[in-house]
């Protein structure tokens, strides 16, 4: 496959507070972190003299929660050059977001946000990753959100979106796998379609996480161990895709730093296993 | 005719902020889940995020209220403060004054609480570069003009109640003392030292010197009025001392 996106640079976990003092004892088996970069677009303090320390052991790549891509007003520039400067202190490898909105007219849910699969959520999204593209000189990373509603308005899938969107704005994508099964489960759609409809050279890292299982609905809560059908629809994504950056991503309940490398060397396995050449 | 997305996207926050039921007028409607469960998944997650953080920056409040009372007082400020803020950490800095102005015959609350937002401030201020013992020697005589003032983690919070040994006693994890009311207004000093949040008591005195350096006095204009409130011998001692403790508590910079 002629890929757009930069080779996969191992596995690598979400980089959490409770676990700076175990990386920073030690050499741990994790090739990358990803920061939350809003915990780091603070003045100075703990937060940051810890970003400097733990990134002096690895490499990062920056994933954000409130550029807030679909919302259809004017960028906020403050915010894009508070991550600009943040980018420029930790150089990480790419930097990301997801596809939603957070708030409109001044007013935030602190929540990713759906978005009406139409055109002009398309436009909207298109032009302003386009404007945070220029802004930062790069290309940027965008993610599947897990969602609860459909909007009436809605006249394609979210893959056809995503597909759509990556193409007219050149940009990359973060493929969750647990939100793909979450919203799959939420409005009943086949998670092989929408892997299926994917640019897969523009898929440049995946997330591994856990959620609440509600029964008649499911619930993105990142408080749980990745569950068995997650990881059967990962191993179903190393094989469409080949190698791509893969992480665990622990938000909530967060257990300590082995267990979550545990989780992390199960992923590893998987991919080798579906990735290893086979021999005739 | 489908609406602008901008008026789409207000009336869907309507729908989460304000619980608008006009918001689901927007989404598709269905009999295993429905439409109303549906946007109340995400009234939930916006509440329980305004007020997990509440918890989480009046931590010791939250400690002597236990979680019952706490919760209730937090989802009544999230009623009336609706997030302005990108970052979520930045939600909450009103919690103070809401609660001075609804329970005044309660006033450690407000102290209490923020007692707490200031630890919380000073923990991930900004990273001036403090004056210690060794620059001061490097700056010569010229220093005691220099403009001063306090580093940017410190902040100089008045209190009327015992709520220094409140606090101290809640993250002990131990039993908090009766509320007492002082005899007059006290100061706390809040600030950061290396990576860690302190507080301490002052005294009048002290506090009234560290407001002078706060609104940018030099050394010399800090003695002088010291001189004049004290005398000379009373004046020297005490600059003498608190000199020492505040070099080495990193707690000034130069003003310019």
């Amino acid at each position: 496959m002629d890929r757009m996106t930069a080779p996969s640079p191992g596995f690598g976990l979400g980089l959490r507070p409770e676990h700076y003092g175990e990386l920073l004892s030690g050499p741990q088996p994790v090739d990358w972190l990803e920061i939350i970069s809003e915990n780091y677009m603070v003045p100075g303090g703990k937060p940051m003299a810890m970003l400097d320390r733990i990134r002096a052991d690895y490499p990062m790549v920056m994933h954000g929660v409130s550029l807030s891509i679909g919302s259809d007003e004017p960028m906020d520039m403050d915010y894009l050059a508070d991550l600009k400067a943040l980018a420029e202190r930790v150089e990480p490898l790419w930097i990301s977001d997801h596809l939603c909105w957070t708030g409109i007219n001044a007013h935030n849910s602190h929540d990713l946000l759906p978005l009406p699969y139409d055109a002009p959520a398309l436009d909207c999204v298109v032009d302003n990753i386009a404007r945070v593209q220029d802004f930062l000189g790069r290309r940027i990373l965008i993610e599947n959100p897990s969602s609860y509603v459909t909007f009436r308005s809605s006249d394609r899938s979210e893959w056809d979106f995503l597909a759509e969107m990556a193409a007219r704005a050149d940009c990359l994508l973060l493929l969750d796998v647990n939100n793909i099964y979450v919203s799959a489960r939420n409005h009943g759609f086949d998670p092989l379609d929408y892997l299926a409809g994917l640019p897969g050279d523009r898929i440049q890292q995946i997330h591994l996480a856990g959620h609440s299982d509600m029964g008649d609905y499911v619930i993105d809560t990142h408080d749980a161990d990745v569950c068995d059908a997650v990881w059967n629809l990962y191993g179903q994504a190393c094989r469409m895709f080949g190698p791509v950056a893969t992480m665990i991503e622990r938000d909530d309940d967060i257990p300590p730093l082995a267990d979550v490398i545990a989780e992390l060397d199960r992923a590893r396995a998987l991919a080798a296993r579906v990735l290893e050449p086979v021999h005739g | 005719m489908v609406e602008a997305l901008r008026d789409r996207q207000a009336l869907f926050l309507g729908g989460i902020i304000d619980d608008d039921a006009a918001a689901e007028g927007l989404i598709v409607d269905d009999d295993r889940v429905g439409a109303a469960k549906r946007i109340a998944i995400y009234r939930n997650n916006y509440r329980s995020s305004l007020t997990g953080v509440l918890a989480d920056h009046y931590e010791r409040l939250h400690a002597y209220l236990g979680d019952e009372q706490f919760d209730n007082l937090a989802e009544a400020y999230v009623d009336g403060h609706k997030s302005r803020t990108r970052n979520l950490r930045y939600y909450g800095e009103a919690f103070p004054a809401f609660l001075a102005k609804h329970y005044p015959g309660d006033g450690e609350l407000a102290e209490l609480a923020a007692l707490d937002w200031a630890l919380r401030g000073a923990f991930d201020a900004a990273d001036t570069l403090p004056l210690d013992a060794a620059r001061v020697g490097e700056l010569g005589d010229a220093w005691i003009e220099q403009r001063l003032a306090l580093h940017p983690s410190a902040t100089l919070l008045p209190v009327r109640h015992n709520v220094a040994a409140l606090w101290s006693s809640l993250d002990a994890e131990e039993e908090p003392p009766e509320v007492e009311e002082l005899g007059g207004a006290e100061t706390l000093l809040v600030w950061r030292f290396g990576c860690q949040s302190r507080f301490r008591s002052l005294s009048g005195e002290e506090a009234a010197a560290l407001t002078l350096l706060a609104a940018g006095a030099s050394f010399t204009d800090l003695s002088a009025a010291l001189i004049e409130a004290q005398g000379e011998a009373a004046a020297m001692e005490s600059l003498a001392a608190w000199l020492g403790a505040w070099l080495s508590d990193e707690l000034l910079v130069l003003a310019d």
